[in-house]
């Protein structure tokens, strides 16, 4: 209880620090639609020159890259504190993190949401539900385990965070590791079945961006076989384990060497 | 001049001194295109001809997309100048016998330099990896003039860059916002993940009078022979015209920033 009132107050502070500049909130805001908007417009546009592609239908197409942003937008909203974990770790100031009574990881990974991106969730979720329903029509079933595999993508976006904040700590530098992730994340604005092998099997099983974006697409059109659902959750279930081991070892390798 | 050859030099060697961030930069280059490239591979695998184009011209766009971006858009000076304004250091160079302006100007051409170096080898690889058929242009005009324009887009995308974040003048805690909408543009109405003659005519018109597919687009069609002389230079003449748009108002809002700049940062 006492950990989600302190995450519920680092929220309200990210809110208010990001409302003190309106102006600058608003640009962010719609770059970021527009961003979407004209990705979305390319899909269109190509769906008017091809029926299909690699047997996906526009509507198919159009879920699969609103899913990649509902995950996405998900994880930066929650996650951008992550982004500023490296002024804290060389100027000193993670050693007041560790002396709080409160978790350093959560205080590295929610301690300022983005609330920029929450605006832009929103118009996301409505604008997946509205196709979902409208086009493709899943079971109760189906939807039932979208949202289980939306929330094993989140695992698996946290236990990549928290790597991330580890390797930070060793070696002072996120900075590129975070955007090489963000890099990774974009290639699957198309389904990971785009890929020919072994890019396929690496984007799946080696960086599992696959599972992470192009799976609960799937399950949500019912094309994913059960066996795949379960190694997705083995996945996030084991991602985030071994994740939080390596937060644990750098921890120990902290040496506070800025303060 | 010689005063920017020690810039050039200097900024050249030293991007050599953070090798792993470099490298890490090509890495994330060549993540991009692969995006792109395996979208259009899926694209053709069940069509022979999309939009007018084959599947070879349609990789040939692709792979020359990967140096066009090296040349016209690798530019540190993005990711500096802005906070060198809203934080003060700006002060150093405007005590300095150097132009600010020209001098990130000789910086982001030493890193185009060493990014372009790179661009060919990880052209090279990926041609070996993935064997397109590249077509260029015949003409040596032709490519004479791509060059040409490839000059003019970059000299365009710096002042442009420079003109939004010249935004911190004003507001020193916002270095980044307008970069961030002119790159979110750049991004696919500069021609980066699709030939922009598969837009509607009326949109890409209208586009023309923008600076964005000047940056990406343009270059490629000439460099491959899409455009005939004429509309060459009907492209070169309106890439110019821009850059003196450009040029003007870059100078004029610096001035007019550089009036209020008051170094708050510091």
């Amino acid at each position: 209880m006492k950990t989600l009132r302190i995450i519920f107050r680092f929220s309200i502070n990210s809110l208010q620090q990001a409302l003190s500049n309106v102006p600058v909130f608003l640009l962010f805001f719609f770059s970021k639609l527009i961003r979407y908007g004209l990705f979305l417009f390319f899909l269109i546009l190509l769906f008017n020159g091809v029926s299909t592609v690699v047997g996906y239908s526009r509507e198919q197409m159009l879920i699969f890259y609103l899913i990649f942003n509902l995950i996405d937008t998900t994880a930066q909203l929650l996650f951008r504190e992550v982004y500023r974990f490296r002024s804290l770790i060389v100027s000193g100031g993670f050693d007041a993190v560790l002396t709080k009574p409160f978790s350093p990881i959560i205080r590295s990974l929610l301690g300022g949401p983005d609330f920029i991106d929450f605006g832009v969730l929103i118009i996301i979720v409505v604008a997946t539900i509205y196709i979902a329903n409208t086009y493709i029509h899943p079971s109760w079933l189906q939807t039932v385990l979208f949202f289980a595999m939306v929330a094993n993508s989140l695992l698996i976006s946290t236990a990549f965070h928290i790597l991330v904040l580890g390797i930070g700590i060793i070696t002072f530098s996120v900075d590129h590791l975070v955007m090489i992730y963000r890099d990774l994340s974009a290639l699957m604005r198309i389904p990971v079945d785009m890929f020919t092998n072994p890019v396929r099997s690496i984007l799946t099983f080696v960086v599992p961006v696959g599972i992470m974006f192009t799976f609960p697409a799937k399950v949500l059109f019912g094309l994913l076989s059960w066996q795949m659902v379960i190694l997705s959750f083995i996945f996030g279930g084991l991602s985030l384990y071994l994740s939080l081991k390596f937060w644990k070892y750098s921890l120990r390798q902290y040496q506070s060497a800025s303060s | 001049m010689r005063k920017y050859w020690v810039v050039f030099q200097q900024s050249f060697q030293n991007e050599f001194v953070y090798r792993l961030n470099f490298v890490l930069w090509r890495f994330r280059n060549i993540l991009r295109i692969l995006m792109t490239y395996f979208l259009w591979h899926s694209v053709f695998s069940s069509n022979t001809n999309v939009f007018g184009y084959s599947k070879e011209q349609m990789m040939a766009y692709v792979f020359l997309v990967l140096i066009v971006t090296s040349f016209v858009m690798s530019a540190p000076s993005n990711d500096n100048v802005g906070g060198e304004i809203s934080n003060g250091t700006l002060n150093n160079f405007l005590i300095k016998p150097i132009g600010y302006l020209r001098y990130w100007l000789t910086r982001d051409w030493a890193s185009k330099l060493l990014n372009m170096l790179f661009a060919v080898f990880e052209f090279t690889l990926l041609y070996l990896l993935f064997r397109p058929q590249i077509y260029l242009s015949q003409s040596p005009l032709q490519l004479f003039l791509g060059i040409i324009l490839l000059i003019i887009s970059s000299l365009i995308y710096y002042l442009i860059t420079k003109l939004a974040v010249s935004v911190a003048f004003w507001t020193p805690e916002n270095s980044w916002g307008f970069m961030f909408t002119i790159l979110v543009f750049m991004e696919i109405l500069s021609g980066n993940i699709f030939p922009l003659d598969l837009l509607p005519k009326s949109v890409m018109t209208l586009l023309q009078f923008t600076p964005f597919p000047y940056m990406v687009y343009y270059p490629i069609a000439i460099l491959v022979g899409k455009l005939d002389v004429f509309n060459t230079i009907r492209v070169l003449i309106q890439a110019l015209g821009l850059l003196t748009v450009c040029y003007f108002i870059t100078i004029k809002v610096w001035r007019r920033g550089l009036k209020v700049y008051a170094a708050v940062g510091i």
